[in-house]
């Protein structure tokens, strides 16, 4: 298994690195960007979308920056399980990826963008050869969909990243830059449900940072993560839950929120089912019933879809199992 | 007092010659440890399971002693050379071309496109090597690359040398291979059915036109009671493949050194095996070839098979007259695989009114994947090691082994014992809980005695079954706990029986040439150079060597050199699998060791003056054991006993005792010895997902005598964590084209650090009075125990008693979903706890139990003991063979016609003809 070789970028300033990035488009040169690249390089050994030139983010220190309401990109998951400021939520969904030597590496703006996985997709060339290549790498061969026959219109690789719905339920702003300039938007709103596409970066555009709100200290929640085993696994379901109690809630003030990870190509925010449950004052195991039901996982993974979709039922229980005597 | 030699003179006034050598890195000489030294020898040391024939050679220094491997400081200082670290000058990268295709013919392959790539050496396929081989001489089935076939995908189908592993890569992508895809098979129940074209022809030893590979049938016993049970279980089977897992992939190094010899650098287990096949391939003599075997980062039984990919190396190294070597990657190792079979298991488990277990009826099927490698064997121990530890009245089996188009299972830690033993002992839990009686004392009170001969005739020496019950049952507060834990906490109990060194040397007749030989040589420097084929893959071998002769010349271990990893230099030895290197090379070892020993003790007698059977040996010192004054050191005693003839040298060898029946397959199971284990595990299942932890293992091990508890106690944990894999999250798992989908260690679920519980290892001391010291086992048994433990836990914590492996958390969700269902109950956390109140029986049991015991007791020390054979418990003359005296008795290896007509699923593959009895027209 050897990675194939690729030109190595180095820029110290963000604009320094959109210039690159810039450039490449121009002359129409594919690129990588690399952060902590323990999702990049794996991929890259096993022939999965490389490309000739890769632009690392490790020498640029403004995207290093971390306090209670600023999350840099290239934060360490490591140090942002470990400090004190971090949002509990955050800091176990963070505590919880992968082993503890791969969170010295891998950073936040990583695991965000992390790549879609499959049991098709990750795999040596040889083997994606055995099955007549993949349409999310091998694009040119217009291999047929594994997971789900005849399709290659969208693809299902799962997202399998775990920082992404405690963000969301914590209602994290996403902080975009690239060569048309900066934008930013609810994390919510970051993601695209295609396994290949995944998210609404542009080509060039790189994560800068992510801002949680001075209010997020008023939220409580928990995170929820379902893997074989504690430690390596991605997850096989996650949910993220957080409420608040503040005066301008509908009736009892009560606002919740919750969000999932690892059950189809995005991690999403379940708005429509916590508003509804509000409204008409659900008890969390009905929240939980009505959550299994609106997710899709697909059979990519470890665990078989339909397990996975009822683990979410009870795995949403106990991220609320903090609310049980509100919601009953 | 040393003689002049004539014709030398000294000259007047020069100072004698200096005597070499100090005798280790301890300056002085201890007095012996007699806290060490048995009773009956006049030490301090308490036999309460009688002598040893080794009891006289004691000397207190090494044997007992938690002693680090002697290898360790390589390993850990980094200096180990691992097969990929074997660096020669001027080497080349070997690279192999695998099939993208289950199974396909092979029409043409075009490599000129490749070779034209500057840097590529050479490209070699099968068609110029065409010879067979395979680690059974009876099964070889395997080429260096398939010459008409791919049979699984990953097989090999040509290699490349080149520079570098980019330019050997390049080539590979340029070979062009035109297939003829042909229909595989995956589901192995498929390949009991005949088929166009069976993935191997094996001419007129076919088994009809199937891909039945190799099948068994047994019946012993008495089936009278097995007809009218007072209760029984029944239980079908699966089992998922699981991989060895171990961390250093594969790698090889071939190099022809100027001598035109070869030199082949690889991790073996069995560096002779690899030895005969290179020269079969290759068609050179033998002695053309040295076999080196590198530190091996781990095998358990996943580097015991003469591999293609070593012949490969040897083949390109050969044409490019350059060093080659190949390292796999991850994915590589999973096609290699020969990890354990993925099995079908039917198993049937019933006792009298007695509690007394009057028959087991088990039948196998097993997916021996595309090649044969250990099948033979296999399929053999899937059945006959489970006839022990228990007295059973009755025993029938039906194995069979098939082809598939997926990678090749074979040898792993428990050969062919880990999946039915874990099925037997769920049935015998099963049982209990009908019964209403507490496991352990069922087992207690079914256990063959010491020296006894099993239902098959296996021959049983030491067994320390018993004590490893009672102590594990005291260890974990059995009393207190099982089931007594509230739902989702549950304890349980598994046993495990296990052969201590395969009595057939498979290549050749026992009778003739002994398994195991070792050399020693001693020179001045008192140094002893052990000379052994054993291969230590991390299991500690060199370090039981050394410890043996260590013991008896009375010197430390880092007087002690090993010298195990050349043929050239090693004497022929079977290598490292079915736990046969403690008992059979310590064993020659210790005889090897003997003939110094007599050596050392003539030459003080002459030195001393006094007769020889008055001294001892002790720490580097040999004296007289009535007054220690008297005697000399180590290093005098060799140079005397030098005199005249330079370097001591003296070779042992072990040859197993004749034993065993004489019916078909009568040899497979048969060993010098067997150990036993008894584990209990507890565990946390969380109803609501199906996710089950195991928090605490107690662990007990009859190992006849600990050598090295060091050791000991590593394998005991380390077989813990393998099987703890199998049984919660290990599976190779295929997809639904047939496709591995978790060839790498991501998805190929190891338990880690977080998975794994304390574990307490209990080392039980049988005694076995023809293991080295005493010694038997403890490499593969201890896995055993843990699988049937943990699965028994999970029953005693939420009800449900598992039939498939791994009981990963979906599926055990799929059965407390069912078991809701048929409860009519709707939260997990409702289901009903199992409880249990004693029945009649355990009485009964207790009783009898007792009356055990004491037989047990008193076999162990009688010299003078009766035989025992299996069906005593049943009424029989224990000192008769049963067969001789029931004229009931059943004895049989071929299925009666009646049986054919409703065969079970592995005993249908008697249905058909081999093909050497098959009039045309039959088994069509």
């Amino acid at each position: 298994m050897k990675t194939p070789p690729f030109k190595l970028f180095q820029p110290t300033t963000i604009e320094e690195a959109i210039e690159i990035s810039s450039g490449f488009i121009q002359n129409n040169e594919q690129f990588d960007w690399i952060a902590g690249g323990t999702d990049l390089l794996p991929n890259y050994k096993w022939h999965l979308n490389t490309k000739p030139n890769v632009i690392s983010l490790a020498l640029i220190e403004d995207l290093f920056h971390l306090d209670s309401n600023h999350i840099g990109a290239m934060v360490r998951l490591h140090d942002l399980a470990n400090f004190e400021d971090t949002h509990s939520i955050i800091r176990k969904a963070a505590a919880s990826i992968a082993s503890v030597l791969i969170r010295q590496s891998g950073t936040v703006g990583g695991n965000i963008a992390l790549d879609t996985r499959c049991f098709w997709y990750n795999q040596a060339e040889e083997w994606r050869r055995s099955i007549d290549w993949c349409h999310k790498c091998d694009c040119d061969t217009s291999a047929d969909c594994r997971v789900i026959a005849n399709q290659n219109e969208l693809c299902v690789a799962t997202y399998q990243a775990d920082l992404a719905p405690s963000l969301m339920v914590l209602n994290a702003q996403i902080h975009l830059c690239g060569p048309d300039g900066s934008r930013n938007m609810p994390l919510s709103e970051f993601f695209e449900l295609d396994g290949i596409k995944r998210n609404v970066l542009k080509q060039g555009e790189i994560i800068t940072h992510l801002t949680i709100s001075e209010d997020a200290n008023n939220w409580k929640g928990d995170y929820q993560k379902l893997s074989l085993r504690d430690s390596w696994d991605f997850p096989e379901a996650g949910v993220a839950a957080a409420w608040r109690y503040s005066a301008q809630s509908p009736d009892d003030g009560l606002d919740l929120r919750i969000a999932t990870t690892a059950l189809e190509s995005i991690p999403r925010l379940h708005d429509n089912i916590t508003n509804d449950a509000l409204i008409n004052k659900s008890t969390i195991d009905e929240i939980a019933i009505k959550l299994r039901l609106d997710v899709k996982p697909v059979n990519n993974t470890t665990f078989p879809p339909n397990y996975r979709k009822k683990m979410v039922e009870v795995l949403c229980k106990k991220a609320l199992d903090g609310l049980k005597g509100e919601l009953t | 007092m040393s003689k002049e030699i004539k014709g030398y003179r000294q000259q007047p006034g020069k100072l004698p010659f200096a005597k070499p050598g100090s005798g280790g890195r301890e300056p002085f000489s201890k007095l012996r440890d007699l806290e060490m030294i048995p009773e009956s020898e006049g030490g301090k040391r308490p036999q309460p399971k009688g002598k040893n024939r080794h009891d006289h050679l004691l000397t207190g220094s090494s044997v007992g002693k938690r002693t680090p491997l002697v290898d360790s400081n390589w390993k850990v200082t980094g200096q180990a050379k691992y097969g990929d670290d074997i660096r020669i000058p001027n080497e080349l990268i070997g690279r192999i071309l695998r099939s993208p295709h289950h199974y396909a013919r092979i029409r043409s392959i075009d490599t000129s496109e490749a070779e034209a790539i500057p840097g590529v050496l050479a490209i070699e396929t099968g068609q110029q090597h065409t010879d067979l081989f395979g680690v059974l001489p009876v099964t070889k089935d395997e080429h260096a690359m398939a010459v008409d076939k791919v049979r699984h995908v990953g097989d090999l189908v040509a290699c490349v040398a080149a520079e570098n592993e980019a330019t050997a890569l390049e080539a590979l992508r340029k070979i062009k291979v035109d297939y003829e895809i042909l229909k595989p098979i995956h589901n192995m129940k498929k390949s009991l059915d005949n088929v166009e074209e069976p993935i191997h022809d094996r001419g007129k030893y076919h088994i009809g036109q199937s891909n039945v590979q190799k099948r068994v049938f047994q019946e012993f016993g008495n089936f009278e009671g097995m007809k009218k049970p007072h209760a029984s279980s029944k239980e079908k089977w699966k089992f998922a493949g699981v991989n060895h897992g171990f961390t250093e992939p594969h790698a090889v190094v071939a190099n022809w050194e100027p001598s035109g010899r070869l030199t082949l650098y690889t991790p073996q287990q069995v560096p002779h095996y690899v030895h005969r096949s290179l020269a079969d391939v290759l068609k050179i003599p033998m002695h053309q070839i040295n076999v080196h075997r590198t530190f091996v980062g781990g095998g358990f039984g996943g580097k015991s098979d003469p591999f293609p990919h070593e012949m490969c190396a040897a083949i390109l190294a050969r044409k490019t007259g350059r060093p080659v070597r190949i390292t796999f990657d991850r994915d590589e190792v999973f096609y290699t695989n020969r990890g354990r079979h993925p099995s079908q298991i039917e198993m049937n488990v019933h006792v009298d009114d007695n509690a007394r277990i009057c028959g087991i009826e088990t039948d196998a099927l097993i997916d021996g994947g595309a090649f044969a490698s250990f099948g033979h064997v296999t399929t053999y121990y899937n059945g006959v090691l489970h006839t022990a530890p228990y007295e059973i009245g009755s025993f029938h089996y039906t194995g069979a082994r098939v082809w598939t188009n997926k990678p090749a299972s074979g040898a792993m830690r428990g050969h062919g014992a880990v999946n039915s033993r874990c099925a037997v002992e769920l049935g015998i839990d099963d049982i209990c809980t009908q019964l209403e009686v507490d496991p352990i004392s069922f087992r207690l009170a079914n256990l063959l005695p010491p020296h006894s001969s099993t239902i098959t005739g296996f021959r049983i020496t030491s067994i320390g079954m018993r004590e490893c019950l009672e102590r594990v049952r005291e260890a974990c507060d059995w009393e207190q706990k099982f089931r007594k834990l509230p739902l989702g906490h549950g304890i349980g109990i598994g046993c495990g029986f296990f052969i201590s060194g395969s009595g057939l040397p498979i290549h050749w007749d026992p009778n003739k040439f002994p398994h195991a030989t070792v050399h020693l040589k001693i020179d001045m420097d008192g140094g002893v150079t052990i000379h052994t084929g054993a291969a230590d893959i991390g299991q500690g071998s060199d370090t039981v060597v050394a410890q043996s002769v260590s013991e008896v010349l009375g010197v430390p271990i880092e007087m002690i050199r090993v010298k195990s990893r050349d043929s050239d230099t090693s004497p022929v030895d079977l290598g490292s699998y079915s736990s046969r290197v403690t008992f059979m090379n310590a064993n020659a070892a210790i005889s090897a060791a003997i003939e110094i020993r007599e050596e050392l003790l003539k030459a003080t007698a002459e030195i001393c003056n006094v007769s020889k059977d008055s001294l001892v040996i002790g720490d580097r010192r040999i004296y007289q054991k009535k007054d220690p004054a008297v005697g000399v050191s180590y290093l005098e005693a060799l140079h005397k006993a030098q005199e005249d003839r330079g370097a001591l040298v003296s070779s042992g060898a072990y040859r197993t005792p004749p034993m065993g029946g004489v019916h078909k397959g009568a040899a497979a199971g048969l060993a010098p010895a067997y150990s036993f284990s008894a584990y209990a595990a507890e565990v946390k299942v969380d109803p609501e997902t199906g996710i089950t932890k195991v928090i605490k293992v107690w662990a007990a091990h009859d190992c006849g005598r600990a050598l090295n508890p060091l050791s000991v106690e590593g394998q005991i944990i380390g077989s813990c964590h393998m099987g703890l894999g199998q049984v919660l999250t290990e599976e190779m798992k295929y997809g639904r084209n047939g496709s591995l989908l978790n060839p790498n260690l991501l998805d190929y679920k190891i338990p880690t650090v977080h998975e794994m519980p304390e574990v307490v290892p209990i080392i039980v001391e049988s005694n076995d009075p023809e293991g080295p010291f005493g010694a038997k086992e403890a490499g593969e048994g201890p896995l055993l125990p843990i699988l049937p433990a943990v699965c028994n836990a999970v029953y005693d914590a939420i009800g449900i008693r598992t039939n498939e492996l791994p009981i990963t958390p979906d599926k055990l969700y799929k059965q407390i979903e069912k078991k809701m269902k048929v409860l009519d109950i709707k939260s997990p956390l409702d289901l009903p706890n199992p409880t249990l109140e004693h029945s009649e029986l355990q009485k009964t049991l207790d009783e009898r139990t007792i009356q055990h015991r004491n037989r047990d007791q008193e076999r162990k020390l009688n010299t003078e003991r009766e035989p025992y054979y299996n069906g005593t418990l049943f009424g029989k003359v224990s000192t008769i063979p049963p067969e001789e005296q029931d004229e009931n008795w059943t004895l049989s290896v071929t299925p009666s016609e009646e049986y054919l007509t409703k065969p079970r699923l592995a005993g249908s593959a008697w249905k058909h003809q081999e093909v050497r009895y098959m009039k045309k027209g039959d088994d069509a």
